[in-house]
């Protein structure tokens, strides 16, 4: 990169930016086409397509407020919402309804988007509902408490959910659903697999984060931060676990036997404002986070070095996500400014 | 600051009591206000309003070492996917399930950081039926908590008592909670005004409305809910305060219902709010003595077993300039 755009954001230079006037609850790519999805407070999501020159399309969704998007397996993305319902929408805006759940909220959408075996599963209270990729009915799987997050493994055959006094991994193609249960007392609150399986993350309610390694169980405890964290991303290697929840990036290192008994490196930080996102880049060992202020940065993990993203003073970053080939990054905060950020090479 | 904060009401009251028909009189009459209700699957009747949630009432207990704090998770969740939404509240009302304990639902007002920066519990209003009142009282300890914990009581279906038995159940009442506001009427008849908007948690009107001191020496037999409130007229000091309280709640906290102050610290001309859940304590500045005013600080206590001489002893010995001699007395006599 070259000196001048690292003194200055990359919003201003190859971002594509719009007010969305709701807050806006998460952000999704497609890999087809390279279209991004915004979820919103107002129940509508916002289509972007890859050619910044475009509108962005609104998409009537839910009655109220959607609370969860993923990338659909088909083209298009999932998305769940107080108003009970589990929908999926196609790249044009067409809405097809997977599933009605009355007056509970789908707190949790994802999607395993591969075209052969692609699963899609939403959280709604206790349970977990898987569907085929064609929307079908697949089966549900019954937690002891409400799911308070829900992430599939690198291959989509196994899924994991987070829950009071643990967690509860499954997979997804047995005869018969029984979970290997993870278990540790408290309120958890989100969950994160290491891509090869190695581990799974929770965040707790108590400022802290728990983790199991597979192999063996043994319990991780990550402790120290002065906030809740309710974002964690796994680099792509599996190397670093980043998290937000801090004043800085906090990343645990999952290699050489795991983060335990070692204090976590911290980056971009030193600010007095909390980070709230975290998202790992999809190839490089990068991270970008968004903290309350607003402001967006990237970070190179290797070196520690920090490239401005967007600046503070939109409102709290509520959304962050890469697409698939890294070349995209999309941001969002409480107060509705969305934006899509341009990181191919020119 | 606390006028961006959307009130929360806690609505309780044991099964048959009337809570549904209060709720849904408080909806019907509320024109142009957007309420967001939370209520439980197996709540008596339909609510009828454009926003209900249902809720399973979940609570779990803190790591932190105390047993007594409990959280209700979903409430967490519930408040946080409620700020997503576009348009802003005019208020949260939580309908609890009969059997509920109130101390979880307010104490995830006091434990987490995001409902805290975006939502203030208002008021716990309790609605009883004075028909069955005391027999309720007898069999269950939550019947009592919920009246312990109200700070507004709706004493519901009058109609169906006698002048000397309805007179009766408000003296039992009174008896375990002097403090709250007690409404009576039949069919749930109150108007809104005397439910929401109430402002008792907060801690600028904590105890403005308390009656007078009406100090008995009655004491706390078996594991009946009292209260009982003491007055310091010497300025208070902070740090005695700080560790009497917090010695008192650690060891104390699972017979300390609610516990509400508002204290007159030496050198300080603003008045100093407290209160506690169980262990869960909460204080700040608030705004200044009106000038001239007498500086009296007060403390009242709901709870179990409640000691009256050892917690007077104890308050009194939080004033400045008391002897220490006097302070490791009381210490002495906990102990």
């Amino acid at each position: 990169m070259s000196q001048a755009l690292d003194r200055q954001f990359l919003l201003d230079s190859r971002g594509t930016s719009r007010e969305l006037g709701a807050f806006v609850v998460g952000a999704a790519f497609h890999q087809a086409g390279g279209a991004a999805g915004f979820a919103l407070g107002d129940g509508t999501l916002r289509l972007a397509s890859s050619n910044p020159a475009t509108d962005w399309q609104t998409v009537e969704a839910h009655d109220g407020a959607v609370l969860a998007i993923a990338a659909d397996a088909r083209p298009g993305f999932v998305s769940g919402g107080d108003d009970g319902r589990f929908l999926r929408i196609g790249l044009d805006g067409t809405i097809t309804e997977v599933a009605r759940f009355g007056s509970k909220w789908v707190e949790h959408a994802a999607a395993f988007a591969d075209a052969k075996t692609g699963v899609l599963a939403c959280g709604v209270g206790k349970i977990v509902h898987l569907f085929t990729a064609a929307g079908e009915p697949l089966k549900t799987l019954a937690h002891p408490s409400t799911v308070t997050g829900l992430a599939f493994d690198g291959k989509g055959k196994r899924v994991a959910a987070s829950h009071y006094n643990g967690c509860s991994l499954w997979f997804v193609a047995a005869k018969t659903d029984s979970p290997r249960i993870l278990e540790w007392k408290g309120s958890h609150t989100g969950i994160v697999l290491h891509p090869a399986a190695e581990a799974v993350v929770t965040s707790m309610q108590e400022n802290a984060l728990h983790g199991w390694r597979l192999s063996d169980g043994q319990h991780m405890r990550m402790s120290g931060y002065p906030s809740k964290t309710e974002s964690m991303s796994f680099t792509r290697n599996g190397k670093w676990l980043a998290t937000a929840g801090a004043e800085s990036i906090v990343l645990w290192p999952f290699f050489g036997g795991g983060p335990m008994g070692k204090a976590p490196t911290e980056l971009a930080g030193g600010d007095n404002v909390l980070c709230t996102r975290v998202a790992c880049h999809p190839q490089h060992e990068a991270v970008a986070a968004g903290f309350s202020d607003g402001l967006v940065a990237m970070a190179d993990i290797p070196t520690g070095r920090i490239l401005p993203v967007a600046p503070p003073g939109r409102g709290p970053v509520s959304a962050l996500a890469w697409s698939p080939d890294g070349s995209r990054l999309a941001l969002g905060t409480e107060t509705g400014f969305a934006a899509l950020i341009d990181f191919t090479p020119r | 600051m606390s006028d961006t904060l959307v009130p929360v009401t806690v609505l309780t009251g044991y099964l048959g009591a009337g809570k549904t028909t209060l709720l849904n009189r408080i909806l019907s009459e509320n024109h142009g206000r957007k309420y967001a209700v939370i209520i439980n699957e197996f709540g008596e009747l339909g609510v009828d309003n454009d926003l209900v949630v249902d809720a399973d009432e979940e609570v779990f207990e803190m790591n932190n070492g105390c047993v007594c704090c409990t959280v209700r998770g979903d409430l967490i969740r519930i408040v946080g996917g409620l700020m997503k939404r576009k348009g802003g509240l005019d208020g949260i009302i939580i309908e609890t399930t009969g059997l509920a304990n109130p101390a979880p639902v307010a104490q995830t007002f006091f434990v987490d950081d995001n409902v805290r920066a975006r939502t203030r519990l208002d008021a716990i209003v309790t609605v009883v039926d004075a028909k069955h009142l005391l027999a309720r009282l007898e069999d269950s300890h939550e019947a009592e908590e919920q009246v312990a914990f109200a700070d507004v009581i709706v004493l519901n279906k009058t109609d169906l008592v006698t002048p000397e038995e309805l007179d009766a159940v408000e003296a039992r009442i009174r008896g375990i909670n002097r403090f709250a506001q007690i409404h009576r009427t039949s069919r749930a008849a109150v108007p809104i005004g005397h439910v929401l908007d109430q402002g008792a948690f907060d801690l600028a009107r904590v105890l403005e409305r308390e009656p007078g001191f009406l100090d008995s020496d009655e004491h706390s037999h078996s594991d009946q809910v009292i209260s009982m409130s003491f007055e310091a007229k010497r300025p208070i000091d902070p740090e005695k305060f700080n560790a009497w309280i917090g010695t008192l709640l650690a060891e104390k906290g699972q017979d300390m219902l609610r516990t509400k102050g508002i204290l007159a610290y030496a050198g300080d001309d603003r008045r100093f709010a407290f209160q506690a859940v169980h262990m869960i304590a909460d204080g700040g500045f608030i705004g200044p003595w009106a000038p001239g005013a007498e500086r009296t600080s007060k403390i009242v206590f709901i709870g179990r077993n409640l000691n009256r001489p050892q917690l007077r002893r104890g308050f009194e010995a939080c004033q400045a300039g008391v002897s220490q001699a006097m302070a490791s007395h009381v210490g002495a006599t906990t102990a």
